[in-house]
């Protein structure tokens, strides 16, 4: 993978880009907008025509073009040839960095401090007063408040006892650490029940929005942090419950100049575990107010078992009538900053699809995918992280 | 004829701001450039692009466009291989991706009604679940749209049994350069009155006018289906076996083979369907009733047994896609053999085939290059790659070489220089080789009737 670091010869992906077209097809920023110059075929011929010798097209305004992405992979998942275009977006917000970036590393670095004031702002502040740009996100924002989630109705009647007495650590996520302080709740009375000796840990972000902003230096810096977390613990095992996360830490063995050596980089990723996971050999009992039909919605990043999918469908069994692949939430990232509109267009395509079924409760395994579907979500549907429905 | 402009003036990005409203309209260079080029990776840039989404704004577009003689490219997809939406002499990109509903799906009448954006392989899942079947399955059925299929007749896996798409195209609504609105055909599957203008559209590649509706035909969906994928460990045997499945009666839905070099490249890209590296590939798919369709596959097998396959494997529902996929993948995973390609789709009459496969083969070697063969074995339609690196000037010259024989074979041997792409910008200096002055007399008067002021799609050969 070409990083985006001064120090290192790049062997630019989309240089091998062919101009299939294979990348439309899975791409929702071009199927909810139909505009072809936002899809991954057009980012790859933007970049080839701006590093032309003259260039074919205006460099500054071409990679302003070419890094509206919500960063959600899948059409580097169906590439033949191997281009990577998130890779490639990053590497141009990096190069060309603009006011969205700048804010959301703001927003990211300090999240402490800047989110739950923003979500107390969005609250009171009248909707037109929130400057227009930071809209959406103050929506999310605004959104975020415990107490709008989908209710209590699932119970653990049972826990397994593959991870008792064995030590852990808590990865929550900027989201469950700043504003949703009942996930990290849920979360930990999980690991207690599933008898894990949980250590308190100073994490910093996973890494993965600062990285596809085009933040690489405060990415290494938060992953260089977290690494070093998780040594100092001994190495144990790291449950997280956030998708997104979880692919931002496990992106960490890409770049071996993080780890001592191959076998730490292995080890970590043999101690990263899906909270989900840890639960499978659980027994459920569904509470008789639980809803009669629930939505799945699957982040972009999930991994391809999506172990909160498989946990959904062995705990709700018939009642989880719908689940969205191919379809993105939206959230994107610094896209909220950069393109709120070109955001809410793709949730918007989103619920259509998560509209068809009987069900008025999403739940999702993503804390932005929340977020962004909280925001967006039509009057009267429940959304929701699945570790909320736990009682 | 007064020249074509060379750039827009203000008072055209006005006219353009007004008919097609917020992002319906991109003017930005940045963004227009995005639409300049297509998957044969020629390039020009275009002056603008513009969305239409109903017919009033392409009457008016195209009325505006005449008397401006400003050139229009049309453009789906841009998955066309021999450049046929690049906009090669300036002008506006007019993109169909926003004229994308499907209008109707008609299980009495065995029609669709579809705008020219609708990806094909959505109208296929769309019919399906009507009981109806769209047969055309270019091997980009799922980022290829109707409108690009249409313009450029485009063929398939499964035309060896259905035929391509002119065979499925029953009328076509279409605005002409001046903004005049032609209906023809319609909805009846049988139709003599008048010229067949529609078989003249289907195919024109964007050169006689915009299409804005097409009326499909379709069948009832086949019941049942099965893929058998069967290993050689030569072309010679795969030929063979192709000759004794047709000798023994049987019509495959569709036969596509691939050569070892396709073999190669697809197990590069991919983890591919076949246990050990086989010399060729057969692709078999069989369609109709299930009891049938089981016999079938199994007359078919034993046929195929008696010339010594590596390996025979079958698939039935869902778990055939993934051989299938092997066969889509060849065209993107043959630059696995080199960064730049000649991609020619040449056909030739069937009972030629095994003998041109062989000559273009030789033409690879004779010219030191990768040359990877593949596609429709059933209708003697073959996929040649020859490729090359364009930097390097020897090999340069050796692939225009080898282009111009594998040309010249097919056309000895009765063949056509294209097959499904079309001509476009790769092919247009060819034109001669294949078509009659007569021919293209007659050729270039029908343009003069649709479009006398020849802006659509200039600098194509068709
Ligand atoms: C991986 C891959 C595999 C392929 N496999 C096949 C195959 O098996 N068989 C095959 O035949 N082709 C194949 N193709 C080529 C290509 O997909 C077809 O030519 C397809 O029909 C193009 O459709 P499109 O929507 O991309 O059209 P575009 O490329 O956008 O346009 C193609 C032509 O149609 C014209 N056009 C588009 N819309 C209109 C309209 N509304 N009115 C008038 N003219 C219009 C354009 O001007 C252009 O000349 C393949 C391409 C790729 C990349
Ligand atoms: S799939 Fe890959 S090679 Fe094909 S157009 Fe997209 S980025 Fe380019
Ligand atoms: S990462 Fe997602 S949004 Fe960005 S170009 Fe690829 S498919 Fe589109």
């Amino acid at each position: 993978m070409a990083r985006d670091r001064p120090d290192r010869p790049e062997a630019f992906s989309e240089e091998h880009c062919v101009l299939c077209g294979r990348c439309l097809e899975v791409c929702p920023l071009f199927a909810a907008t139909r505009r072809e110059e936002l899809g991954p075929r057009a980012k790859a011929l933007l970049a080839q025509l701006m590093e032309a010798e003259p260039p074919l097209t205006p460099r500054p305004a071409a990679a302003r073009l070419a890094s509206l992405c919500l960063g959600c992979g899948r059409c580097r998942g169906v590439c033949p040839q191997g281009v990577d275009i998130p890779d490639l977006v990053a590497r141009l917000r990096r190069e060309h960095p603009g006011f969205a970036t700048w804010v959301w590393e703001q927003a990211l670095t300090r999240a402490r401090r800047t989110w739950p004031l923003a979500a107390r702002a969005a609250g009171l502040a009248p909707e037109g007063l929130s400057p227009e740009r930071l809209g959406l996100t103050l929506k999310c924002l605004a959104g975020l408040r415990p107490g709008q989630g989908p209710g209590r109705w699932l119970t653990v009647e049972r826990f397994p006892d593959q991870v008792r007495g064995r030590d852990a650590l808590l990865f929550s996520g900027c989201l469950a650490e700043n504003v949703f302080g009942h996930w990290k709740a849920a979360a930990r009375r999980l690991l207690d029940g599933l008898g894990a000796r949980v250590a308190e840990a100073d994490w910093a972000c996973c890494g993965d929005s600062l990285g596809k902003a085009g933040l690489a230096r405060a990415q290494d810096r938060a992953r260089a942090r977290n690494i070093e977390v998780w040594r100092e613990a001994g190495r144990p095992l790291i449950a997280v419950f956030c998708a997104t996360c979880l692919s931002g830490l496990s992106d960490y063995a890409q770049d071996p100049g993080l780890f001592a050596d191959r076998a730490e980089a292995e080890a970590w990723i043999s101690s990263l575990a899906p909270l989900s996971g840890l639960l499978k050999a659980a027994r459920f009992v569904l509470s008789p107010d639980a809803p009669k039909a629930v939505a799945y919605h699957r982040p972009c990043h999930a991994d391809r078992a999506d172990s909160d999918f498989e946990l959904l469908s062995l705990a709700l069994g018939p009642g989880l009538v719908l689940d969205t692949r191919g379809q993105c939430c939206g959230f994107g990232g610094v896209m909220q900053l950069a393109a709120p509109g070109l955001c809410a267009e793709v949730a918007a395509r989103c619920w259509q699809a998560l509209s068809k079924g009987p069900a008025r409760t999403v739940l999702t395994g993503c804390s932005a995918c929340v977020v962004q579907l909280r925001a967006s979500a039509p009057e009267g549907v429940l959304v929701g992280h699945w570790l909320e429905i736990i009682s | 004829m007064k020249p074509f402009p060379k750039e827009l003036s203000l008072r055209h990005k006005r006219f353009l701001g007004r008919l097609f409203p917020g992002d319906a309209c991109l003017l930005t260079p940045e963004g227009a450039v995005a639409f300049g080029a297509d998957s044969s990776r020629c390039f020009a840039p275009p002056f603008a692009v513009v969305r239409p989404e109903r017919l009033d704004q392409v009457r008016e577009l195209l009325a505006w466009a005449q008397a401006e003689r400003m050139p229009l490219y049309p453009r789906s997809r841009g998955t066309g291989m021999v450049g046929g939406s690049v906009p090669v002499m300036g002008g506006l990109v007019v993109s169909c991706l926003r004229m994308n509903r499907v209008k109707e799906i008609d299980p009495d009448d065995f029609v669709a009604v579809v705008e020219p954006g609708v990806v094909t392989a959505e109208l296929k899942a769309l019919a399906a679940e009507k009981g109806l079947f769209y047969p055309p399955d270019p091997a980009s059925v799922k980022i290829s749209t109707i409108g690009g299929n249409m313009a450029t007749c485009a063929g398939g896996m499964c035309a060896l049994k259905y035929g391509v798409t002119r065979d499925f195209v029953l009328g076509l609504e279409m605005v002409l350069p001046g903004g005049r609105v032609l209906r023809t055909g319609g909805r009846s599957h049988k139709n003599v009155v008048g010229l067949d203008l529609t078989r003249l559209l289907v195919g024109s590649a964007g050169t006689l006018a915009l299409v804005s509706e097409i009326t499909l035909k379709l069948l009832p969906l086949p019941e049942s289906t099965a893929t058998v994928l069967a290993c050689f460990g030569s072309l010679e045997q795969a030929m063979a076996g192709a000759h004794a499945v047709f000798r023994a009666g049987i019509l495959p839905a569709a036969l596509e083979f691939m050569d070892d070099m396709a073999v190669k490249a697809v197990a590069l890209a991919s983890d591919p369907p076949w246990p050990e590296t086989p010399g060729a590939v057969l692709l078999f798919r069989l369609d109709g009733g299930s009891a049938a369709v089981a016999v079938e596959a199994e007359r078919l097998e034993k046929v195929l047994s008696a010339v010594s396959p590596l390996d025979l494997i079958r698939a039935q529902g869902p778990d055939e896609e993934r051989l299938w996929e092997a066969r889509r993948l060849i065209s993107p995973a043959s630059f696995q053999f080199g960064p730049d390609k000649l991609g020619e789709d040449v056909a030739v009459p069937r009972g030629r085939t095994a003998e041109a496969v062989a000559g273009f083969r030789d033409i690879g070697q004779r010219h030191g290059l990768a040359v990877v063969c593949f596609g429709h074995l059933g209708d003697g339609n073959i996929h040649v790659n020859i490729m090359y690196d364009a930097r390097d000037q020897a090999q340069n010259l050796a692939a225009a070489r080898a282009k111009e024989e594998v040309f010249r074979l097919s056309l000895s041997l009765g063949g056509t220089l294209s097959g499904e792409h079309g001509t476009g910008l790769t092919k247009k200096d060819y034109l001669s080789w294949q078509l009659g002055e007569a021919e293209m007399e007659v050729m270039s008067g029908l343009k003069a009737v649709f479009d006398p002021a020849g802006i659509m799609n200039p600098g194509k050969g068709w």
